[in-house]
């Protein structure tokens, strides 16, 4: 999917209040994107959204401005866009309030800052593809959150994982690339990222309260 | 012993018959108790001098525990050293004052084992908790009397008799004036006291049921002293003039009430603004001296060694995680258990090799001998990732009621088993061996994409490993 595709830019919005990762962050996306604006705040970053239509909105969760709620916020003011606009989380927090809150506003995937620059370039081209992208800690929230035992058949579809989907998940919680994931499994691509979307899909619909319960009540790392 | 001895601190203490006034003051002093209560009786009868004394130390001196609690509020040390290249956990997490850690001897001889505790310990009172008191009990006689509360009110019940009998021998006594001065000092007593419990109870826990307790003490001893005064100053024992006295005393105290209530509010209201104030004061202090400890610090050190690519990678790494155990542990919930221990081992190793070591864990299980085998065994398998890998490594740690399983997982060019010499120890034994010994399992598998060690402990009787994920959702 990263590679062999035909060759078009992505055209993104990097939202960060920091002036100097914006442009650390630019410097590192490969030629397959096309930065169309920036923003530093959450009235710039909805005003910059609605003006650009950019297909990938790099999105930090911690922002100033609006109401305090941050990435969060940026989403939900963009709602009407979402369908063609996704949205990619991008924290050097780990905690795991602020990751859950983000996917569950919307967002396609969650990274951390530190990924490198080879590797955030794909993931912005697998968001806009309309594909998922999981790091090994929010599959591992995922884990925690849904439990590491595979739903009952007649249990709430949503509020449990598949045994395929728990065993993606706890490769990607391993380190595992997606392509790596596909081969352990004996899979295509393709169905990896069917069942990594698949769990978004639960991690943003699951109405149990639990989800967000859990995440306000575990700090952890 | 050489320093000149120093005397502990005038607190109130909680072996107490009264207020903890008199043996608070015999510790402070070096008296024995006794003989501090038998003078504050007898300066009682100089024209109530004795009573006067201790109801302003009473009200002016604090208890053991307030003292020490005021003691613990001292700012907090920085919580741990600047970028200890070790994988130093912040120690010092417990106030020195919220501990009765004070040797059990220093009850027994307040005064010679001042130096070491008074000097030492900032918050330690001189008192040992209450249930430590009693095997001392020899050294003074009257120190600690079971029913002390009980003989007190039986010789105030003789002091009555004694002079209802001097009456019936024509003796004038002034019951006018006697028994309102009685109710007034009572009341006031029992008023006290409660004062001092809901100040405590106030800074410990909330309960309902103690403070409704609390108000009945507090309505009697008002009531018993609103009694007194009014037959003082009536100068009578009429009901018709005590009603009367009474309606009239209760208007002008409402009317008091209403006149200073918006005033009193509006005090309390600034006490309160105050004291939030301060505390966000202290914290924002705290964080500035935690910052200034590490974060700077590791900013300086960086800038300092600007031209080794490694080592600003290395010192950016561990200010994080250190910055990150600050920021977000619960250190009242999770310390001591796997999860804790598996980051801990991965910290070390990212600071011996300073290639990033992420750790991922699921769930988490409380540490046994077995659990300790796994943290070693994964240790060796996260050194042997991150010195051959030449790279980040992840971790994932998985608890459930099956077991415990971490995966180390690096992307060198991975190594063959089977050439791996018979000497080396450092695979065949810490790794493989060490966990079947203890009934877990050990398989590597390498290719030139990376090598992953699976490390799995079976749960023991399937009680052992407590997934706190399933916890949660019950």
């Amino acid at each position: 999917m990263s590679t062999g595709q035909e060759p078009r830019t992505v055209r993104v919005v990097i939202v960060d209040d920091h002036a100097i990762f914006r442009s650390g962050l630019k410097a590192d996306l490969d030629s397959r994107i096309d930065v169309a604006g920036e923003a530093g705040t959450v009235e710039q970053a909805i005003a910059v959204i609605s003006e650009v239509r950019p297909e990938v909105v790099l999105l930090d969760v911690h922002l100033p401005g609006g109401l305090g709620g941050g990435g969060r916020e940026v989403i939900n003011a963009s709602a009407p866009l979402l369908a063609s606009t996704r949205f990619l989380a991008l924290s050097v927090s780990d905690a795991a309030e602020d990751v859950v809150a983000v996917i569950r506003a919307g967002a396609r995937g969650y990274v951390t800052k530190t990924i490198s620059g080879p590797e955030i370039s794909d993931a912005v081209v697998r968001v806009a593809d309309g594909d998922a992208v999981f790091s090994p800690r929010l599959a591992g929230f995922v884990l925690d959150a849904f439990g590491t035992a595979p739903a009952e058949i007649a249990d709430d579809e949503l509020d449990r994982l598949s045994a395929r989907e728990l065993e993606v998940m706890r490769l990607i919680a391993r380190g595992y690339s997606y392509k790596e994931v596909a081969k352990e499994l004996f899979i295509s691509i393709k169905t990896v990222e069917t069942h990594v979307s698949a769990v978004l899909r639960k991690l943003q619909l699951s109405s149990r309260h639990e989800l967000t319960k859990w995440a306000a009540e575990r700090r952890l790392l | 012993m050489t320093t000149v001895p120093q005397r502990p601190p005038l607190v109130r203490s909680s072996d107490r018959m009264i207020a903890g006034v008199c043996s608070g003051l015999a510790d402070h002093l070096g008296l024995p108790v006794k003989y501090v209560r038998l003078g504050m009786v007898l300066a009682s009868f100089a024209g109530g001098a004795g009573l006067a004394f201790y109801a302003w130390l009473w009200v002016m001196v604090p208890t053991a525990d307030e003292s020490a609690r005021r003691n613990a509020r001292r700012p907090a040390s920085p919580i741990a050293p600047a970028v200890s290249l070790g994988a130093s956990v912040p120690s010092a997490t417990t106030p020195a004052g919220t501990t009765h850690a004070a040797p059990p001897y220093a009850a027994a001889f307040p005064n010679a084992m001042a130096p070491d505790t008074a000097a030492s310990d900032a918050g330690a009172p001189p008192k040992a908790p209450s249930g430590q008191v009693p095997v001392f009990a020899s050294w003074f006689s009257l120190r600690r009397i079971p029913y002390g509360k009980e003989i007190l009110l039986g010789a105030a019940l003789l002091v009555v008799a004694a002079i209802l009998i001097a009456r019936q021998f024509g003796v004038n006594v002034p019951l006018g004036t006697l028994i309102p001065a009685a109710a007034i000092l009572g009341g006031a007593a029992i008023a006290w006291m409660q004062l001092d419990e809901t100040r405590r109870a106030g800074l410990v826990d909330k309960t309902k049921a103690d403070q409704a307790g609390g108000w009945v003490r507090l309505a009697a001893g008002l009531a018993l002293v609103v009694a007194g005064v009014l037959v003082m100053v009536s100068g009578s024992g009429s009901w018709e003039q005590m009603w009367l006295a009474l309606l009239a005393s209760v208007a002008v105290l409402g009317g008091v009430a209403l006149v200073l209530l918006p005033w009193g509010l509006k005090f309390w209201k600034d006490l309160e603004t105050e004291r939030s104030a301060r505390v966000r004061e202290t914290e924002r202090a705290e964080i500035a001296a935690h910052l200034h400890d590490s974060v700077l610090q590791t900013l300086a050190l960086i800038q300092r060694r600007a031209g080794s690519e490694q080592d600003v990678v290395r010192l950016a790494r561990a200010q994080e995680r250190e910055l990150r155990t600050w920021l977000y542990r619960d250190d009242a919930k999770d310390s001591g258990l796997l999860a804790e221990r598996i980051a801990a081992a991965a910290a070390e190793v990212e600071d011996a090799h300073g290639h990033a070591v992420d750790v991922v864990s699921v769930g988490d299980a409380v540490m046994t001998d077995r659990h300790e085998a796994l943290v070693q065994a994964a240790r060796e398998a996260m050194h042997n990732a991150s010195r051959h890998g030449g790279g980040a490594v992840s971790v994932y740690l998985e608890n459930s009621d099956a077991g415990s399983e971490v995966f180390v997982r690096d992307r060198g060019p991975g190594f063959d088993m089977a050439a791996v010499p018979d000497d080396r120890l450092g695979v065949k034994e810490s790794i493989i061996g060490r966990m079947k010994r203890h009934g877990g399992s050990a398989t590597i598998s390498s290719s030139p994409d990376g090598t992953e060690v699976r490390l799995r402990l079976p749960a023991e009787n399937g009680d052992k490993a407590e997934n706190r994920n399933e916890e949660g959702k019950a």
